[in-house]
């Protein structure tokens, strides 16, 4: 194209741009009210799936750890915040925070007991009891969402693994490598004695009862010294709380 | 769970550690606590006022998971129930404990309760038929202890509540209720 000079030329050059400039903010604005339209249109939907299936969601366990995987998915915390919508929609948060005190309530009161160590399955079951009027059954998963928020209140609230149980911790112990592998071991048969640990594990006597002896010193642990062999038995209710074992050794025997 | 003829065990009675001494404090307050209120509510129930330590003592024993206290364990828990005035040792060698399930002062008032409901003011009754008489019969009273129930006429008896005097045809002693 011939170069055309002069004051015209630029004028016709700045013409050009802006009509460029226009077009592009057409087409972003455009763009932003589609976006716009299609996250309404979501926010919508998902209104009114939560709605249509809010009995659901709050009565089916399985069914509300779906819902909340699902928001996790397209990013949505229906527990962020109790004021937003989905509290007003679902009381979902209403009924974790509940589920929340509940919890501190029950590890509270069996700290003496378990030395702030509770087995999932049986704070579960507890919370079960302590809800039988509520009618709204509570899954492992709802427990370990409420135990999550918990953690924002720095209490030391936690969910560990040892072996294939999980367990909650309400006290800030800290357990290493070792005291978890004494954990799991006496998972068998809710107690260990010093001679199966060093079997077991190939430990040392000294590593042995150097564990042992902080487990005791943290509450977590009870002595036993009443078998007939004579050998001190160490037993541990976070794992097979007082509750459940019913003499778990003479059923065996 | 476990029953011991129709009283309810709780479930700590199944678990073996709690029937060793526990060494660490808290783990041990937590034990004795447990001791003391089984303690307490087996002996309210089956209406036994007194526990000889070198006796066998059903609660002192769980044949199902093979575990029985130690003399220093029951010595222990009883031992924490005398400091919270709720049994007494009946002589110097802890060999055997009255167990007050309820006080001395509570048995008071419930003679008084007793002599009330039954127009018994102004009566005379020996301590035997407190103890065993038609009266008595259905009341907390009834097979009660006669150290318990003549420790609380003594205490009624200082209150002026009583006059407890020595029956001149019968060994046993009279009472009469003055309220």
């Amino acid at each position: 194209m011939r170069r055309r000079p002069g004051i015209g030329g630029l004028q016709t050059a700045a013409a050009a741009r802006d009509q460029y400039r226009l077009l592009g903010e057409n087409v972003t604005k455009l763009r932003t009210d589609i976006m716009k339209e299609q996250l309404t249109t979501f926010r919508t939907q998902l209104e009114e799936f939560a709605r249509k299936h809010k009995n659901d969601i709050r009565k089916n366990p399985a069914f509300r750890s779906q819902f909340h995987e699902m928001c996790a998915k397209v990013g949505v915390d229906p527990l962020a915040s109790n004021k937003g919508f989905w509290a007003e929609l679902l009381g979902i948060g209403d009924f974790y925070y509940e589920l929340g005190v509940q919890i501190v309530d029950i590890c509270l009161e069996t700290r003496s007991e378990n030395g702030g160590l509770i087995n999932l399955q049986e704070l579960c079951s507890r919370l079960r009891q302590r809800r039988k009027a509520a009618r709204e059954s509570v899954s492992e998963d709802d427990c370990l969402r409420a135990i999550n928020k918990l953690k924002v209140l720095g209490g030391g609230y936690e969910v560990i693994s040892v072996g294939k149980k999980k367990l909650v911790r309400s006290v800030p112990t800290e357990l290493n490598k070792d005291h978890n592998e004494i954990l799991e071991l006496a998972q068998a048969q809710g107690y260990v004695t010093v001679e199966e640990v060093e079997r077991q594990l190939s430990w040392s006597s000294g590593r042995v009862t150097d564990c042992l002896e902080t487990l005791l010193k943290e509450g977590l642990a009870m002595i036993d010294d009443g078998h007939k062999d004579r050998k001190r038995r160490y037993w541990f209710p976070c794992v097979s709380s007082i509750h459940t074992s019913v003499g778990a050794e003479a059923v065996k025997s | 769970m476990q029953r011991l003829g129709d009283f309810k065990l709780p479930h700590f009675f199944n678990y073996p550690p709690y029937f060793t001494l526990q060494p660490i404090r808290e783990t041990r307050e937590k034990q004795v606590q447990l001791w003391k209120e089984l303690i307490l509510d087996y002996c309210r129930t089956q209406k036994i006022f007194v526990i000889g330590l070198e006796e066998e003592f059903p609660l002192f024993s769980n044949p199902v998971i093979e575990r029985s206290l130690s003399h220093e364990a029951k010595e222990a828990f009883l031992s924490a129930l005398v400091s919270e005035g709720r049994a007494e040792w009946m002589d110097r060698g802890h060999k055997r404990c009255l167990i007050l399930w309820l006080r001395i002062q509570d048995w008071a008032d419930c003679i008084l309760r007793f002599a009330k409901d039954n127009g018994l003011e102004d009566t005379v009754m020996t301590v035997e038929e407190i103890r065993s008489g038609i009266e008595s019969r259905g009341t907390e009273l009834h097979g009660m202890d006669r150290t318990v129930l003549m420790r609380a006429l003594k205490l009624l008896e200082q209150k002026g509540k009583v006059a407890i005097f020595k029956g001149a045809s019968t060994d046993d002693e009279g009472v009469k209720f003055s309220l």
